[in-house]
């Protein structure tokens, strides 16, 4: 039940002492960047039909994906994983909605929230070992893309 | 409201005195069919579920609870019996909130907390739902299930809202925030505590271990200084069923049918152990192995496959997608059907076996209307995500669900699988 000496030094997670301010969904490219440093993840980014996907993969497994427009706003993330990245990171200035929607009774309780209020969609399931869930800005969505395509 | 109590106590009374298993009350349920054999409370390995409102100040439907008394390590008087304890095949680990705890015979104080190793610090966690997440303390205690006598000793549970560690914000070097929205009260929670008695063994497992995880369990030098922090396998919250010396394999959720109405209360059985005893046999129940990572098999839906689904005592609903069901207008989320509809899925494990599940939608505001009414085996709600399909505890009503925990052998068959 107690832990060595050397697994209190195996402890790896270090987050950043002092990180800019930043809004993910909302943000430009640059807000990818922090959120790459941020979560200690590897980056992928592919591109199609003018969305560009940044996609990144924490140390711990989470694989969150950012989507760009053509004109480098972030319109929409998602992600799958052992556990939700961090929203207040992921939902940047829509944060606040989130939680006012979270805070009052949903069905769902512990296990599903939907949010879908004009300026802002989140879904998300599961629990721990297995989260799942996307959110997106209704108004920044490229007008040939299919929110479907968020995933 | 008085007089479905009374009825409630008359049944209790009648029932305990012919040896039954569960029993509905208010509801018109009527006895379980022959079918369903619900093992009766008891020794050496059964103990009471109660699906009612919940404890003072919360107004639950469709959760299920048990009592568990939780003991300073060592002591036979620094004890109590805490009711409304939530039974969740969806999580692992024993977690009580600190407004639970009387003060009185128990006090916070006297249950010692889990080190890290090092003198003076001291392990937290935090519990993350997709509605926010409960944080808290780790502290020792011995358990004992008070119908069952199933004990354990020295278990680590999460003190979930204990005063005297506040909430991570991330504002600490090395420390990710604890996501609020905060469930770290009795009513924000919805329950005393909760009984994790999912498909695995740990709640976090070897990724905790090794790496870490942000946001689940801290080290502590101080009640303030709080960083991200590993958790040794044995450090981390424990499946209590698989603490016990022996029945430790798994467990069956036993609650008997409710009418289409709905019941006031239920009571039923939480049976440890498959195939360790007489009353726990797997029977002609058809085992769906889980994905041993998330838990999760597949069901198929109107020709859809949704990869993520999962049978879960912790869902009070039954949530999926069905474009073709009215939702409600007033508890948005939920299915209002004009009438009730019969659905059904095929579930699939990992191994290939399927097994048909067959439940009906009804009218949750109309359901939801009768307010002394918990339990509902037709409560349905949309799910927020596209390859998802939960199981909910109305699925568990009529029918006895066996969970069998990861790496254990159970009645022929390796866990982690779901099987009914």
């Amino acid at each position: 039940m107690k832990l060595t000496g050397a697994l209190l030094s195996s402890i790896v997670l270090t987050a950043a002492v002092a990180t800019p301010a930043f809004a993910a969904l909302g943000g430009d490219s640059t807000t990818v960047q922090a959120d790459v440093a941020r979560m200690k993840g590897a980056l992928r980014i592919t591109s199609s039909a003018g969305v560009t996907v940044h996609e990144i993969t924490t140390s711990y497994g989470t694989v969150v994906r950012e989507y760009l427009t053509p004109g480098d706003k972030v319109f929409a993330v998602s992600w799958h994983g052992p556990v939700n990245p961090d929203l207040r990171q992921m939902l940047g200035d829509h944060y606040t909605q989130y939680e006012q929607a979270a805070s009052v009774p949903h069905p769902g309780g512990h296990r599903h929230l939907a949010i879908e209020q004009p300026g802002l969609v989140v879904q998300v399931s599961g629990r721990v070992r297995a989260f799942v869930g996307r959110a997106w800005v209704p108004g920044l969505v490229p007008q040939n893309f299919s929110v479907n395509d968020i995933n | 409201m008085r007089k479905l109590i009374a009825l409630t106590l008359i049944q209790l009374t009648f029932l305990a005195a012919c040896g039954g298993g569960g029993y509905v009350s208010g509801g018109g349920g009527g006895p379980p069919p022959p079918s369903q054999n619900i093992a009766p409370p008891g020794p050496p390995n059964v103990e009471t579920i109660t699906v009612d409102s919940g404890p003072n100040g919360v107004s639950a439907v469709n959760t299920a609870y048990v009592s568990v008394q939780v003991c300073a390590p060592g002591s036979t008087t620094l004890c109590q019996t805490i009711d409304h304890i939530e039974v969740d095949t969806g999580s692992t680990g024993l977690r009580i909130l600190a407004g639970a705890i009387n003060g009185t015979t128990l006090s916070l104080s006297q249950l010692p907390q889990e080190t890290d190793g090092t003198a003076g610090t001291v392990l937290t966690e935090c519990l993350p739902f997709v509605d926010g997440s409960s944080y808290g303390s780790l502290r020792l205690v011995d358990i004992t299930l008070p119908v069952s006598m199933k004990t354990a000793s020295n278990v680590v549970v999460q003190v979930i809202g204990d005063p005297a560690y506040p909430v991570p914000d991330g504002s600490v070097t090395g420390q990710s925030a604890c996501p609020p929205p905060a469930e770290n009260t009795v009513t924000a929670f919805g329950a005393n505590g909760i009984l994790g008695v999912g498909p695995f063994a740990q709640d976090c497992g070897s990724l905790c271990a090794t790496t870490g995880v942000a946001g689940t369990y801290y080290s502590c030098t101080s009640t303030t200084t709080c960083a991200d922090s590993t958790a040794g396998i044995m450090q981390q919250l424990q499946n209590p069923a698989t603490l016990f010396t022996s029945d430790n394999n798994g467990v069956i959720v036993e609650l008997p049918p409710v009418g289409a109405a709905g019941a006031a209360t239920v009571t039923g059985s939480l049976v440890f152990g498959i195939g360790t005893q007489s009353n726990n046999a797997l029977g002609s129940a058809v085992v769906l192995q889980e994905d041993a990572f998330t838990g999760e098999i597949t069901a198929t839906y109107k020709g859809a496959a949704y990869p993520r689904g999962f049978i879960d005592s912790g869902s009070n609903g039954n949530f999926f997608t069905d474009s073709s069901l009215t939702q409600c207008t007033t508890d948005i989320g939920f299915y209002c059907p004009a009438s009730s509809v019969s659905e059904s899925a095929t579930l699939q494990g990992t191994t290939g076996t399927m097994l048909s599940a067959d439940f009906s939608v009804a009218n949750a505001e109309v359901l939801f209307s009768n307010l002394s009414y918990t339990a509902f085996n037709n409560v349905g709600g949309t799910n927020p995500t596209m390859q998802a399909f939960d199981l909910g505890l109305p699925f568990f009503f009529g029918r006895n669900m066996f969970t069998a925990i990861e790496n254990a052998s159970a009645g022929g068959y390796m866990g982690p699988y779901f099987a009914y």
